[in-house]
C-alpha cells in the first residue's frame, strides 16, 4: 500500500476538488474496482497487487467513461499507471473523458510486472508513488516474427481455433467504448458458430487495436483459452510505429492516424 | 484513411502467416474497364502462383 | 453518488465463477470477472460476461400473468396462487401426482430450488422435477 497516494487522495477529497476517486478496495480477501468519496474508506485501499504485483488491475478508464456519462460536470480523481495514462490520453484525443475533469493519480509498476508485460514504459508521468522503471524487452513478437511463414500460419490457427467467442477481450479492453463493435455484426462475423471466422475475427479486433490499444494485457488476462492476444495487438502496435512514426498514447497532441476526430 | 488500413492489414496478415500477396489495393476508375479487367486478371494469376489458400474450409459433405 | 462493484457468484452454471456487479448510483450497468476469485482469476464465459442484463431486462415480468386462451392478463399475486393451487389439486386428484411436472432453473438460488423440490415431492408427491441447464 501506498502512504503517498492515500495521502494525495484524502487531500483531494478533504479539499472537496473531486467528486470521487476511483481506485481499486480490498474487501474480505478480494480486491475490486470502487469509487472512494470518504476519506475513512481510503484504509481499504489497494493498488492491485494481490499474489503478484498488479495481478488484480482492472479497466478503471472504462469504469471512469460510464461515470462522466453519468455526471459529465464533475471531476473525478482515478488510480493510473503507465498503460492507463496512455489510455487516458488516446480517450482525452477521442472524446471520450475531459482532460479537465480527470486528476491522474500515478503509480510507477515494478521491475517484475513490467518486464512480465514487455512494457514499453511502465509509469505514468503523472507520477505520485512506484519506480520510474526501465522500459522491459520484447521477446514475444521477436519469437513468431522469427518463424516462417507456415509456421506463423499453424501457430495462429491453433491458437485462434481455442477462442470461445467470450468476447472477454473486448468487454474488459479499456480502450473499447464503440456502441456498436464489429465483432458482432452479423453481415460481417458469422453467428453461432465456435471458434468464430479463423483467423477474421482476431485479425478485425486486432486491426481495430491501431491507435488505441495501449498496451495494458487485461485482454490476455481475460482470455480463458489463453490465447497470445498480447503478442498480436503488440505486432499492430509494431506496425503502426514502423509504417505512421505513432506510438499510442505518448503524445498528448498528436492523433492516432486512424483518428478523425475534428474539434469544432 | 482506406489505404492506412491496408497497409498495417497487409503487414499483420503477413504476421498471421498469410502471405502478404493474397491482399492487393488498387485504385480503378469506373470509366477503365478494359484497367479493371486486367488488373483482376493479373492478380488471379498472381494468387495462383503462391498456391491453394490453407484458409479455405473443406466443403461439407 | 455511488459507485461501487459487488462481488457475487455467477447464477448460470455450476463452475460458480465470481463476477463483480458493477453498481453506480443503485443500477446495474455492466459485470466485470473477479480477478480475485480463485475459480476464474479474472476469466469468463459469455454468459457470466452478460449476468447483468436478465436483471435490469425490460422483458421481465412485473405482474403475475395468467394464461386465458390465447391471452396472458394480469392478475394479482392472491388470484394466480389460488388458481395455480386449485387447479394443481384438481390435476393431483384426477390423475395422480405423477401426471405433474416441475421444471425449474438454475438461476435460482440452491434455497430456492430446494423448496422448490420438497414441494413438488412432498407436496405434489411425484418426482417429476428437473431444470433447465439438464435439457
Amino acid at each position: 500500500m501506498s502512504a503517498k497516494i492515500k495521502e494525495a487522495v484524502r487531500a483531494l477529497l478533504a479539499g472537496g476538488k473531486i467528486k470521487g476517486f476511483l481506485g481499486l478496495k480490498r474487501e474480505n480477501g478480494h480486491i475490486l474496482p470502487h469509487l472512494f468519496t470518504d476519506p475513512k474508506e481510503l484504509d481499504q485501499l489497494s493498488l492491485g497487487d494481490w499474489r503478484r504485483p498488479g495481478e488484480a488491475r482492472y479497466p478503471l478508464n472504462q469504469i471512469l467513461i460510464q461515470l462522466a456519462i453519468e455526471y459529465p460536470n464533475d471531476t473525478f480523481a482515478v488510480l493510473v499507471r503507465g498503460c492507463d495514462e496512455r489510455g487516458l490520453r488516446e480517450l482525452f484525443k477521442w472524446q471520450q473523458l475531459r482532460e479537465d475533469r480527470v486528476i491522474l493519480i500515478g503509480l510507477g509498476c515494478p521491475d517484475e510486472l513490467a518486464k512480465a508485460c514487455e512494457c514499453e514504459k511502465p509509469f505514468p508521468d503523472s507520477l505520485v508513488d512506484g519506480p520510474r522503471g526501465e522500459k522491459a524487452g520484447s521477446q514475444k513478437v521477436a519469437h513468431v516474427n522469427e518463424m516462417d511463414l507456415d509456421t506463423r500460419f499453424q501457430f495462429w490457427k491453433a491458437e485462434f481455433d481455442r477462442c470461445v467467442k467470450c468476447l472477454g477481450c473486448r468487454n474488459v479492453c479499456p480502450m473499447c467504448f464503440c456502441k456498436e463493435c464489429t465483432l458482432e455484426e452479423a453481415n460481417l462475423i458469422d453467428t453461432g458458430e465456435v471458434p468464430p471466422a479463423n483467423p477474421t475475427f482476431h485479425l478485425a479486433r486486432a486491426l481495430h487495436m491501431v491507435g488505441r490499444c495501449i498496451d495494458c494485457g487485461l485482454c490476455e488476462e481475460a482470455c480463458p483459452a489463453d490465447i497470445p492476444l498480447r503478442t498480436l495487438y503488440k505486432k499492430v502496435a509494431d506496425i503502426v510505429s514502423e509504417t505512421f512514426g505513432y506510438k499510442t498514447g505518448f503524445s498528448t497532441e498528436e492523433k492516432s492516424p486512424l483518428n478523425m476526430i475534428e474539434v469544432k | 484513411m482506406a489505404k492506412k488500413r491496408m497497409t498495417v492489414l497487409q503487414k499483420l496478415l503477413d504476421f498471421s502467416g498469410i502471405h502478404p500477396e493474397r491482399l492487393r489495393a488498387r485504385w480503378v476508375s469506373s470509366a477503365e474497364a478494359a484497367e479493371f479487367v486486367r488488373e483482376i486478371t493479373e492478380f488471379v494469376e498472381d494468387i495462383k502462383k503462391i498456391g491453394p489458400n490453407p484458409l479455405r474450409r473443406r466443403k461439407a459433405a | 453518488m455511488e459507485f461501487r462493484t459487488v462481488l457475487t457468484t455467477c447464477p448460470y452454471c455450476g463452475c460458480g465463477c465470481g463476477v463483480l456487479l458493477e453498481v453506480l448510483d443503485g443500477k446495474l450497468i455492466g459485470t466485470l470477472p473477479s480477478k480475485t476469485s480463485p475459480v476464474n482469476e479474472g476469466k469468463l464465459c459469455v454468459k457470466g460476461w452478460n449476468v447483468h442484463e436478465f436483471v435490469v431486462s425490460a422483458n421481465r415480468l412485473k405482474k403475475p400473468l395468467v394464461r386465458r386462451g390465447e391471452t396472458f392478463d394480469e392478475s394479482s399475486w392472491d388470484d394466480a396462487l389460488d388458481l395455480a393451487a386449485s387447479r394443481l389439486k384438481e390435476i393431483k386428484e384426477k390423475y395422480g401426482p405423477d401426471s405433474i411436472a416441475v421444471l425449474t432453473s438454475a438461476k435460482c438460488t440452491n434455497e430456492e430450488n430446494y423448496l422448490l423440490q420438497k414441494f413438488t415431492r412432498a407436496a405434489l408427491g411425484t418426482n417429476n422435477i428437473d431444470h433447465c441447464a439438464r435439457l
